[in-house]
């Protein structure tokens, strides 16, 4: 059964459930999932590595084609993406510097310097604020933040350092505040309850178990769109409609 | 403002009755609609959150375009619906009409009522809470119900948090009436979008700046009871 989920879930490209794929055993011949593929070549040791490329794998070699050849091209490359400004250590950048001095220039630092170079003829272009997240609907645009009181700041480590001692002051602040309006609202109700007469003291003194009703609203980022819900509705039947014809 | 109390204290220990047994009590209500909307957000808490998104991105892989476009192309079966988020300054913001529980989506609303009470000062109309006054009802929570239902009709798009009340407030109205005790209980609105209020001549949905404009001279106890 073990065997038999696995397979199961091998036709979803998914890279925990791709590892999984060469320690359990593999009795069927993998579906089209370049993820799937790449991780069997990874797991063969490092002498075939070289010869399998060659011969375009050997679990369902015959079955490739040109579509499965450029998903493994692509799922190369991503494994391989460089990042905009590369992490290294201490002791790893002073190897660099040294195999500088002797002339030896590695590939991803050159690209590191024509990339310092651009920037240097363009200007980091940091000057707008970026967007996060999808573009109609973040922050800045919906309103839940004026663009201009935002300070100014660069990509540096001590403008972090300042940007997240304000933050954290300004959290803080609105905890510290929030803790004494708690506390305020507690000492009120046990007085409130002292205040009552002693039938009625023991029935406020109950606890109400019931549970909270199931449609409380909770708040969104947008409010909601009267009827759109009935739209969502027409349209997931007319698309499910169209799957059942097939 | 207790030390009212001591008298029928000292009267009722003869009886062997608790306090205030003398003293009139009013459960009112404060019925409240949550906010709709995410509040909004400090541009400080933003600096810092954009300079660490932007910061981590440095770090992170670049994969090439034609990924992401593969990953768009998958979703072919499902439906597209142009989506336009609505605005969260609604048009009752803008004409600030006060009956509207639309008004302020990312601050609580009270609910208030202008007419006459029990509490108010000569029988003159005045702007007040739901309340009402207890009789010999089994909880004060249920007599705040009532309260609320001769107001709204009835109660099944509401919730009383609790059975407790969450504040009192003791009243001497004027020199010849008893003096009151008024306890609030906190209730909040449930799924409906308008309401129908009934048995007053006005009421209004307000936020908590507003409300400390018309009680002024309960405006340090209001504050402390209601957060926000």
């Amino acid at each position: 059964m073990f065997r038999v989920s696995a397979f199961k879930r091998l036709t979803s490209s998914d890279t925990s459930i791709g590892k999984l794929s060469h320690q359990l055993q593999q009795q069927c011949s993998v579906s089209r999932t370049a993820k799937g593929k790449g991780k069997v070549k990874a797991a063969q040791t490092l002498k075939r590595s070289k010869a399998a490329p060659k011969k375009g794998g050997d679990t369902g070699g015959g079955r490739k084609t040109g579509l499965a050849v450029e998903l493994e091209e692509m799922a190369k490359k991503c494994l391989n993406a460089p990042t905009p400004i590369r992490f290294l250590k201490p002791k790893e950048r002073a190897r660099e510097a040294e195999r500088e001095k002797l002339g030896l220039v590695s590939k991803e630092r050159q690209r590191e310097m024509d990339a310092l170079k651009k920037q240097a003829k363009e200007g980091t272009g940091f000057e707008k604020p970026s967007t996060m997240g999808t573009p109609g609907l973040d922050l800045i645009s919906l309103g839940l933040v004026d663009a201009d009181a935002i300070p100014k700041y660069e990509l540096t480590v001590e403008d972090g350092r300042r940007l997240a001692k304000e933050y954290s002051r300004v959290l803080m602040r609105r905890h510290r505040a929030r803790q004494k309006a708690e506390t305020t609202l507690l000492r009120l109700k046990k007085e409130a309850i002292e205040a009552l007469p002693e039938p009625l003291k023991a029935a406020a003194l109950v606890p109400d178990l019931a549970p909270f009703p199931p449609n409380r609203y909770m708040a969104t980022l947008t409010p909601p769109i009267e009827g759109y819900i009935d739209k969502i509705r027409e349209a997931a039947e007319r698309s499910s409609v169209k799957e059942k014809l097939r | 403002m207790q030390r009212r109390c001591t008298t029928p204290l000292m009267k009722s220990l003869r009886r062997f009755s608790s306090n205030s047994s003398t003293d009139k009590l009013v459960a009112s209500v404060l019925f409240e609609r949550l906010p709709i909307v995410v509040p909004k957000i400090d541009p400080v808490v933003y600096a810092f959150q954009e300079f660490s998104f932007r910061w981590k991105q440095q770090y992170r892989r670049e994969y090439p375009d034609e990924f992401y476009k593969k990953y768009e192309a998958r979703g072919k079966g499902d439906y597209k619906i142009d989506y336009k988020p609505a605005s969260r300054i609604t048009e009752a913001d803008k004409t600030n009409d006060k009956r509207s529980l639309e008004r302020a989506l990312d601050r609580r609303l009270y609910l208030l009522l202008h007419g006459t009470t029990y509490g108010s000062p000569d029988g003159k109309p005045v702007w007040h809470f739901p309340e009402k006054v207890y009789e010999n009802e089994e909880t004060l929570r249920k007599c705040a119900e009532s309260a609320l239902q001769s107001v709204l009709g009835d109660l099944s798009n509401t919730y009383f948090v609790g059975n407790a009340p969450m504040g009192h407030m003791n009243v001497q109205p004027t020199e010849k009436a008893d003096p009151l005790k008024r306890f609030f209980f906190k209730s909040q609105v449930i799924a409906a979008k308008n309401y129908n209020i009934s048995g007053c001549d006005d009421f209004v949905w307000v936020t908590k700046d507003e409300l400390l404009e018309y009680f002024p001279e309960q405006a340090e106890f209001l504050k402390q009871m209601i957060i926000s």
